[in-house]
């Protein structure tokens, strides 16, 4: 019971299980997720209530077993022998009951009440099984049902056997299972661990007899699974699939980038309206600049948010995401990651906020905050809008020259980053006894998927916009010019213009280095700031920052102001800078680390200038 | 008995013995490959996790690893 009278449910079972279906199902949003303390594994907990009883549930850490192997697995075993929860529903998948109750056997001995959820009971139907789930209750003395986490329908069942389970105290009933287990104590090293895995083995194929019934399968291969595991085929397919889904998640992108872009034309007349009201100038321009702009940037990137998480979503329950797990999983360890690295990475082409949301679905958090943080080095829509553009305008025919070599530089970056930040987040010794399972693939559940993505989106929405509010706040006090005059009167420039001499040095004056601060908030803006800078025409704005406007005569104005070795570092330092404040927000929240997002973007900014520093250096050589 | 890494792809066998450390033969064991237990060889390709089937799962395996578990062929 915590103090607020809730009774305690820890959720334990085996990856693919079902898990995080169940959570979401019972929780809903009302959900909070953090770290184990000093750990670097998820925790999440979350809420709901049900005929007068509250309850927290914990979702302990997708492990195989109870073992101490792995951070998931002590952390798990030390939570349940700590007697926090009250009840622990352990599940188990339903199409694979002669190994996915391995999780219940090792359970035999612990004497914290439980019951049983035998999930996926869809799948097993589908592969022609059937479950008595009564009589394994009977050899079990633990409520057991068979259910379907996806199936809100069913939760009658889920909720009656929990309730059992409370106020009956159920305990696992296995006796002669521990009293052999308590014999294999006595083994040495592996050996001990074999002869218990054989006597739990040997205790589910007792529990399960007479009480599951199945087909006989030829097991083969599927067509798409036999392109997918093809030595040559496997990687073109497995990008092909996510080229494919990145293409789709801009269906429902679109609309919402629609909506966006309404939103951004509302400033300038609610400016006039504010001024003709008597609004003082500095608070008029912050509520349409900073307040309005950053709410409509953020629905523009949402709408692709919310189609990554779609279409990744869709194929992580499918199971296609398992395959791309295995077909990347050599290629990906090379940078201590795993396959399904390979997914965000690419969805980062297209923006790199795509990119971290879609590493939600990979398990390990340490895993996940890399992939997050390799991503950053990716250059996104937005730099493809942007770069190939100046390129070309500062050195012509040369351009695909330097998108060569940026990629060439991509690739080194990453590498280097992946050295850099590994030590800190995931450990040697967890690629050991890389095994991985490729589920069946399933239909998806419709229902459950798309309250589960417009969950996230929400989520998403509301968390992104404090940062980039809070972001967009800063930056715009810190380039208003509080004078009324141009760029000059503004304090970004008075510390530009202060430290001169130092980003000389990365190959910038303080003008090309105002472009490089602002492409922090966005890419386009640097081209804004630019212009307003050499024009003369007033000062910058959030508008300027966020969305570029391009005049007429941009390439006189930028070809006549910046010499191109200049050029060169620019382009260098903007194209490895941070993505831009929504990828830095998004960051924030898929690693709900302020540290290691801070330590992103301070990494991403300072390599950023080196490799301008170099770019500079390369370009004097050149021209 | 030979090592799981050198069964050739349709071909079944029953595990012998699992031979490595406690982290890895933890792991086997735990998903369910223990000696016994009949396993069938569906992909074996160079530089690729090996596929076999097993207890119901599809399962992969590092390669080099999978020279831990010897098997007798059926």
């Amino acid at each position: 019971m915590t103090n607020k009278n809730e009774t305690v449910i820890a959720l334990l079972g085996q990856p693919n299980s079902g898990k995080s279906t169940l959570f979401n199902g019972l929780t809903g949003l009302k959900q909070r997720v953090g770290n184990w303390p000093g750990k670097t594994v998820e925790k999440k907990e979350g809420f709901f209530s049900k005929n007068g009883r509250d309850y927290m549930v914990v979702d302990l850490p997708g492990s195989y077993s109870l073992s101490a192997n792995s951070d998931e697995e002590v952390i798990t075993r030390d939570y349940i022998t700590s007697g926090k929860a009250d009840v622990v529903c352990i599940l188990a998948d339903a199409s694979q009951l002669e190994r996915s109750l391995y999780m219940l056997a090792d359970y035999a001995g612990i004497d914290v009440p439980c019951f049983l959820v035998l999930n996926m009971k869809d799948v097993a139907e589908e592969q022609g099984k059937t479950i008595d789930a009564q009589a394994i209750e009977g050899k079990l003395g633990i409520p057991a049902i068979l259910f379907s986490a996806t199936d809100l329908k069913e939760y009658g069942t889920f909720y009656s056997a929990l309730e059992k389970a409370v106020d009956q105290k159920t305990l696992l009933k296995a006796p002669d299972l521990a009293a052999k287990l308590k014999l294999a104590e006595n083994e040495e090293g592996t050996n001990k661990l074999i002869k218990s895995g054989e006597a739990k083995f040997a205790w589910i194929d007792d529990v399960i007899r007479g009480a599951v019934t199945s087909k006989t399968q030829k097991v083969s291969l599927g067509k798409l699974d036999r392109i997918y595991t093809h030595p040559f085929w496997g990687k073109p397919a497995v990008v092909g699939t996510i080229i494919l889904g990145l293409i789709l998640s801009f269906i429902p992108a679109l609309p919402l980038m629609g909506v966006g872009s309404l939103v951004g034309m509302i400033p300038a007349p609610l400016e006039e309206a504010l001024l003709n009201m008597g609004c003082p100038a500095f608070l008029a321009a912050f509520m349409t600049d900073v307040v309005i702009r950053s709410i409509g940037f953020i629905v523009q990137m949402l709408g692709f948010v919310f189609g990554v998480t779609l279409v990744f979503g869709l194929l992580e329950e499918v199971g296609v995401m398992a395959r791309i797990s295995y077909v990347f999983d050599n290629t990906m360890a090379k940078l201590g990651l795993q396959g399904k690295s390979v997914m965000p990475f690419l969805v980062s082409f297209g923006c790199t906020m795509g990119g971290a949301a879609g590493s939600r679905v990979i398990d390990n958090w340490g895993q996940k905050v890399l992939t997050i943080a390799l991503a950053w080095a990716v250059p996104c829509g937005a730099a493809w809008a942007i770069i190939p553009m100046l390129s070309t305008v500062f050195f012509g025919a040369w351009m695909p020259v330097i998108i060569i070599a940026i990629l060439l530089v991509m690739i080194l970056h990453m590498w280097l980053t992946a050295k850099v930040f590994s030590p800190g987040l995931v450990k040697k010794e967890d690629r050991i006894g890389m095994i991985m399972e490729l589920p069946p693939y399933h239909k998806p559940k419709w229902g459950a998927l798309f309250r589960y993505v417009f969950g996230r989106t929400k989520d998403t929405f509301f968390r992104v916009i404090k940062v980039v509010l809070l972001v967009a706040s800063v930056f715009w006090l810190l380039s208003y010019s509080f004078d009324g005059g141009d760029v000059t009167g503004s304090i970004l420039y008075k510390i530009g213009s202060a430290i001169e001499p130092v980003t000389k040095i990365f190959g910038m004056s303080w003008q090309t280095f105002m472009a490089f601060i602002a492409s922090s908030l966005g890419k386009e803006g640097a081209i804004g700031v630019l212009t307003t800078i050499f024009t003369g025409s007033g000062g910058l704005s959030i508008n300027t920052l966020m969305n570029g406007m391009r005049p007429e005569n941009l390439n006189e104005i930028l070809t006549s102001n910046i010499a191109k070795p200049e050029a060169l570092a620019l382009i260098f330092a903007m194209t490895f800078n941070m993505p831009c404040i929504v990828a830095l927000a998004a960051t924030y929240q898929e690693t709900h680390s302020a540290k290691w997002t801070a330590r992103i973007a301070i990494y991403y900014t300072l390599t950023a200038l080196v490799i301008a520093g170099i770019a500079y250096r390369v370009g004097l050589l050149i021209w | 008995m030979i090592k799981l890494s050198e069964v050739q792809e349709g071909k079944k066998g029953v595990i012998a013995e699992l031979k490595g450390e406690n982290r890895f033969v933890g792991r086997a064991v735990s998903i369910g490959l223990t000696p016994g237990c009949n396993v069938e060889v569906i992909k074996n390709r160079k530089n690729r996790p090996i596929l076999v089937y097993s207890r119901d799962t599809m399962i992969a395996l590092n390669s080099k690893e999978s020279e831990n578990i010897l098997v007798e062929e059926v």
